[in-house]
Order: structure tokens, then C-alpha cells, then sequence
């Protein structure tokens, strides 16, 4: 036997898990804390230090306050309307009826799909001159020009905010799903029994059992709306103008269009710090009893 | 054991046979070409007559999306990724240039160079220019220009638009005889087309938006590239446009007869008068850029030698092969691109070349073509171009669409320019 701490071989058993997660996780988050310290500009070789000037200028410029408002609006919009839309789906998608196995698959579908694939249905929908929305709301005799969904300011977030939406309900159906898989059946027995209509046994009986999975859910998609990307860059490009510029959306923007990585890197990390702040709200404003049994 | 002795004798003295006589073997050199991914097919067709035609050297093909090109590139430099041959581009060149990732030409084959420039189009010597030295051979040069209609306007009574006011006129009249949106342009702040389409604008009227040394002028309101976004904007506001965000949309969007006029590439002319593809084909003619000058942006994609592959002698040599074989005289490969996919050319010699000629009198009026070429000017492009052109592309969908006024726009615009301008010179 060897002595108590002074073998290495624990850590020859934790190597396989840790080395991926050192390469993988610790190795480029330091790299990018090191860039955002420096003036790192992709055409240039020459690198040097910034302090936090990176910060200081990103968080100075016109499009940081408004990609942090335009993300703030997406969290608003785009977390509470996927929980409720899965909560709602998964609900009716456990009831009993012929073909359920058929519309729980294609109700996965958008789960499947890549960002970029999607934007590419989407801007199919949106599109004023051809695209789908147009063309039933005119044969509906509800419009009679063309709306330009992508192209009006006004319009354009809600329009990449529904694709948004459009995407993620899949996975907040698994899960709620999963969650009402779990309910004891006598209980909603019993409650049908006792005379509760489907709005009293969904407040009193199956919202009390699935509300901490719909906390989970939430603090995921608030996490997710705040980084959300590809849907957008897809779309609209972060237009017209910056009606749909996110913060998340900066970080490619310093960093591939305008070549600073060092901005970049810096926007990246004040993002990582708005979320962490994001989640220490959210887990501070729970019930303590949130997660406990029964 | 006997037996198989002799089988591996006659075995290896095979292979030396086999070495001795195919010589090139020993010095087989591979190129590694990047590309957009426009017509892959015929590029890796071109690709394979090339290698037919040298043997001992292969080439391999990368390709990216072209909104993703510029940034791939940039990373493969940066990180040491072979890379011998590339796509390059006008607005792209004075970084790179100035970063050392390309080799200049007239380093590599002088004379070549020097007689090959004189049959080149002045815009397209322009854009493969830089510090004074030639980085490039043109794989494509175009123009961007005024598409219309002309049954509609026929029909309409409408002539074609001479100066943007009459653009504005013309759209006016077809949108009060209930065409929605006459107008139909490419809208998509990410892209450099945005930008470019604005220059081809800003030239037609015969103005620019920088002055000889280089200095943003475009804040003053008599400039013209300040009138044409103001023009972008009332046109945008009376509801004449209808934006696509690419110009492969474009395309259907023309030939559904719902938009008379355009401004895009000319080989998007070629694709809107494809007959086997496009119900409206025919319908569609190229106009002079409107504007006193008629002028417009001519711009260049050229085959360019990195810099690591131009280090290694073997690796230039055959680099310089390939660029001869692709887009040096008789300019076959630049032909079939004119031929089978109207793609524009800088070499201009094709223009009088009567396989051409029959092929793009089909769609496009060869006269005005000519004239359009011929005005054409190469853009200002220099290292912080494309930077400070992702910074304004925003800002002028931005006034476009009203969300912002043209003076603030134009005010921030300079601004940044000169302050680029001011930063780099002092690099």
C-alpha cells in the first residue's frame, strides 16, 4: 500500500476525463483571457499589451449598449415564450390520440436541425417577395402589400426571435415530457375524480410536480437567448441597421469582421460575466426547497 | 523459399523500373488551392485538365462559402496552414500585401507580367496592385450595373433612366400603376456587395467618396455619395424597394415581373436571362450606370502566389505554372468561365473573341457592355478598407431604412475613416 497522498496514481486514473477538459475548456478560455489583455489584430503579426483598454473601448462604443439591450429583450422574449410553449406542447402531446407517435416525432424535428439550416427556413417564411407568410396572409385576404419582415426594424427581432423560439421548444417538450412521465398517475386520477377541470389539476397537480424543471428550463434559455449566434447572423446579419445586433453577435463582429481578437476576446468575457451574473440572480431568487423531494 | 526470394527480387527491381522511368515522381509537387465555392464542378475540371496537362504536379482544392472565405483565409495565413495558390480580392489585397502573406508576381515571372498587363482592363491592373508591385492574374472582373425590365418599361412607356432622378421617376409611375415595389436590391449589411453596389451608385453620379490623398470627403452634403444615400433613403421611404439578401434571390425575385430594376453584377444578368432556368428570360437589359458620369465600380478577383509557397522554389514554379494555365494567355480558362457561366473577365482580348461574343450576345447588349467596361473605375482600397467597410455597412443600412439620418451616418462614416487612416499610417 502506499502512503496517503503521496502516489500520483489518483491522478493517472482522473488524467483521461482531465486532460480533454484542460485542452478543451481551460487551455482556450486562458488564451482568450490572454487576448483580451492584448491588442491582437488578425492581419498583424505585431501583438502587444492592453490592459483593459479592450474593455474600456468595447464597452464605450454606440453598438455595446445597444447589443446589450437587444439581448436583454431576447432573454425577455425568447426564455418565458419557449418554456411556455413547451410546457404547453408537452401537455398535449401526452394525452392519448391517434398519430402521437408521429407528431412527437416531427415536433423534434427543429431540434434536429443546425442554426444556419434554420435561419435559412425562416428567412424562406419571412421573405417578402416570395416567402411563405406573405403569400398565406395575402390569399387569406388579410394584406395587401407585401410586409417586409426582415427589413423592418420593428419587425425584424420579432421575426428572428420566432425562429429563435421556433428552435428551442423541442427541448423544453423532452424535458417536460420526461418531468410528467414521472406524475403518480392516482394523483391525477384522483384529481379527475374530485371534479378538478384541466386548468385546477395543471395549477394544483402537475405544475407543483414539473416547477423545477421548469426553473432548469428557464435558466437554460435565458443562457441560451443571451448567446444565441448563428440564427441571427444567418437571417439578417444583425440588421437592418442594429435591430438585431445581440452582444453575442459583437464577439464575431470584433473579432471576424472588424479582425481585432483583442476586442473581441473582451466582449466574449463580459458576456461570460453577464451570464454568470444571469445565473447567480436566478439561483439566488429560488426557493431554497426548489429541488427537494416531494 | 527459393521461389519467393526471386518473387521479391523481380518484385523490387520492378518498382526501381517503374522509378527509373517515371522521373517526375521523384519531384511531384502539391499545391494546395483555396477557393470560394462558386462552381466547384468547373473549378476541379479546370483543376484536372491543369494536372493532366503537368504531370508531377497535383493540386488539391479547398473551398469555403464566400461569406466565409475572407475569415478562413486570414486563419490559415495566421496559423501556418499550407496554402500555395487562393482566390483573392481587390479590397482584400492591401492587408494581405501589407501582412506578407502574398508574393508579388512581377517578383516571380517579371517579363510575363509586364506583357501580359498591357491587355489587362486599367481597373483590373488597379485592383491587383499594390505598393506598386502585382500580386494577382484575373480569375474574374466585372461591373456592377443597372438591370431593368425591358417589356415592363416597354409596356409602361417608360424609357431607361438616364440620372437616378429619372430612376425615381420611373419607379414612381410603375408603383402608382401597382407594381409594389419597383425596385428590388440586394440588402445585406454583412456582405462587401452592400458597400460596393453603393460605390458603382456614388461612381455613376461621377463623384467618389475620398479625395487624391486618400481622405474621407463623403460628410459634405454636395458630395455625391452623400446625395445617393440620401436617394437610397427617399427611395426606401416612398416604399419603392423591396430588399433581397442575396443576389441569388434577386434572380427569381426579377422573373416573377413583380420589380423592374435592379443594381447588381453582370453575370446575375446572365443567370436572370437564363432561358432553361428563368420563366421571364430575355426580358432583362443592362443600362448604363444613371448618373452624369455613367461611370461605375469595376472590380477584380484575381489567382494570387502566398508568399510560403513563393519561399520554396519547387513550390513557385509550379504555382506559377498553374496561374499561367488558368488565367494567362490564350486565356482559355478565363473563356470558359465567359462562355459557360458569363462570368467577367480582365483580359481584354475576350472582348473581341467571336466564342464570347456569340455567347453573351444572348444576354446582354455587347455595345452597352463594352461602354459600361470602359468607364469603369477601381475602387480606394487600401489595408483598413475592408475593416472600416464593416463598420459603415451597418451605418448605411442604418439611414437606409430610416433608422438613422443620413448626416449623422455619413459624419461617423469619415470620421472613422480618417481616424483608420491615421492609425495605420502611423504603424
Amino acid at each position: 500500500m502506499t502512503r496517503e497522498g503521496g502516489s500520483g496514481y489518483p491522478w493517472l486514473w482522473v488524467a483521461p476525463a482531465l486532460l480533454p477538459v484542460l485542452v478543451f475548456t481551460l487551455y482556450p478560455v486562458g488564451q482568450a483571457l490572454w487576448t483580451s489583455l492584448h491588442n491582437v489584430q488578425l492581419l498583424f503579426p505585431m501583438v502587444t499589451w492592453a490592459g483593459t483598454g479592450n474593455y474600456e473601448r468595447v464597452i464605450a462604443s454606440d453598438y455595446f449598449v445597444t447589443g446589450l439591450i437587444n439581448s436583454a429583450k431576447m432573454v425577455l422574449v425568447a426564455a418565458p415564450s419557449v418554456v411556455a410553449l413547451g410546457v404547453l406542447i408537452a401537455l398535449l402531446l401526452s394525452r392519448r390520440f391517434i398519430g402521437r407517435g408521429i407528431v412527437r416525432a416531427v415536433i423534434l424535428l427543429p431540434w434536429a436541425l443546425p442554426g444556419a439550416i434554420t435561419a435559412v427556413l425562416w428567412v424562406w417564411v419571412f421573405n417578402p417577395s416570395w416567402g411563405v407568410l406573405n403569400g398565406l396572409l395575402r390569399w387569406l385576404g388579410l394584406i395587401d402589400r407585401s410586409i417586409p419582415w426582415l427589413t423592418d426594424p420593428a419587425l425584424a427581432f420579432a421575426s428572428v426571435a420566432v425562429a429563435h423560439v421556433w428552435s428551442q421548444i423541442p427541448f423544453a417538450v423532452v424535458l417536460v415530457m420526461a418531468a410528467l412521465a414521472t406524475l403518480p398517475r392516482e394523483l391525477m386520477e384522483a384529481a379527475t375524480v374530485d371534479g378538478a377541470t384541466a386548468g385546477q389539476r395543471f395549477v394544483h397537480v402537475i405544475f407543483p410536480q414539473i416547477r423545477a424543471i421548469i426553473v432548469v428550463l428557464l435558466v437554460y434559455n435565458a443562457l441560451v437567448a443571451f448567446t444565441t449566434y448563428d440564427v441571427v447572423y444567418a437571417m439578417t446579419g444583425g440588421g437592418p441597421g442594429t435591430a438585431t445586433s445581440l452582444l453575442s453577435f459583437q464577439i464575431w463582429r470584433e473579432s471576424f469582421s472588424m479582425y481585432d481578437f483583442g476586442s473581441g476576446s473582451a466582449v466574449a468575457f463580459i458576456v461570460v460575466a453577464i451570464s454568470g451574473l444571469m445565473i447567480f440572480a436566478i439561483v439566488k431568487a429560488l426557493p431554497s426547497d426548489l429541488f427537494a423531494d416531494g | 523459399m527459393g521461389a519467393h526470394r526471386r518473387a521479391l527480387a523481380a518484385g523490387a527491381a520492378a518498382i526501381g523500373l517503374a522509378l527509373a522511368t517515371n522521373p517526375a515522381s521523384a519531384e511531384d509537387v502539391t499545391l494546395e488551392f483555396v477557393v470560394w465555392n462558386y462552381s466547384l464542378d468547373t473549378i476541379l475540371d479546370n483543376v484536372a485538365k491543369f494536372e493532366a496537362a503537368n504531370p508531377g504536379i497535383q493540386v488539391n482544392v479547398t473551398d469555403y462559402t464566400w461569406p466565409d472565405y475572407h475569415d478562413s483565409l486570414v486563419l490559415r495565413f495566421r496559423s501556418g496552414t499550407q496554402t500555395d495558390v487562393i482566390y483573392a480580392g481587390q479590397d482584400w489585397l492591401p492587408g494581405w500585401a501589407a501582412a506578407g502573406f502574398l508574393a508579388p508576381l512581377n517578383e516571380i515571372a517579371p517579363e510575363q507580367i509586364e506583357q501580359w498587363k498591357a491587355e489587362m482592363a486599367p481597373f483590373t491592373v488597379s485592383d491587383m496592385t499594390h505598393d506598386g508591385n502585382i500580386y494577382g492574374l484575373p480569375y474574374y472582373a466585372d461591373t456592377i450595373s443597372l438591370v431593368y425590365n425591358a417589356k415592363i418599361l416597354e409596356e409602361a412607356g417608360i424609357a431607361v433612366p438616364e440620372t437616378w432622378d429619372d430612376l425615381m421617376a420611373a419607379a414612381r409611375q410603375l408603383k402608382a400603376d401597382g407594381m409594389e415595389h419597383p425596385i428590388v436590391y440586394e440588402y445585406d449589411q454583412e456582405l462587401p456587395n452592400f458597400f460596393d453596389a453603393f460605390v458603382a451608385q456614388v461612381y455613376g453620379r461621377g463623384g467618389d467618396l475620398f479625395d487624391a490623398e486618400g481622405n474621407a470627403i463623403f460628410d459634405d452634403p454636395s458630395n455625391a455619395a452623400y446625395q445617393q444615400l440620401e436617394w437610397l433613403q427617399q427611395a426606401v421611404g416612398a416604399d419603392l424597394v423591396a430588399f433581397e439578401s442575396h443576389e441569388s434571390t434577386i434572380i427569381p425575385a426579377m422573373n416573377t415581373g413583380n420589380h423592374a430594376f435592379t443594381i447588381v453584377y453582370n453575370y446575375v444578368l446572365a443567370a436572370m436571362n437564363n432561358a432553361a432556368e428563368q420563366p421571364r428570360a430575355g426580358e432583362f437589359a443592362l443600362a448604363p450606370m444613371p448618373g452624369d458620369a455613367h461611370a461605375t465600380l469595376g472590380f477584380t478577383k484575381f489567382y494570387a502566389i502566398t508568399a510560403a509557397a513563393a519561399a520554396d522554389p519547387a513550390q513557385r514554379e509550379a504555382a506559377w505554372k498553374f496561374l499561367e494555365f488558368m488565367a494567362g494567355p490564350p486565356y482559355d480558362v478565363a473563356k470558359r468561365w465567359a462562355v459557360e457561366k458569363g462570368l467577367g473577365f480582365g483580359q481584354l482580348p475576350l472582348l473581341q473573341d467571336p466564342d464570347v461574343i456569340a455567347a453573351w450576345e444572348g444576354w446582354v447588349d455587347m455595345e452597352v457592355l463594352k461602354q459600361q467596361v470602359e468607364t469603369a473605375r477601381a475602387g480606394t482600397w487600401t489595408e483598413w478598407t475592408s475593416m472600416w467597410s464593416a463598420f459603415f455597412r451597418p451605418l448605411m443600412a442604418q439611414a437606409m431604412v430610416g433608422e438613422a439620418e443620413v448626416a449623422d451616418v455619413m459624419r461617423q462614416g469619415a470620421q472613422r475613416w480618417n481616424e483608420m487612416k491615421e492609425q495605420f499610417a502611423s504603424r
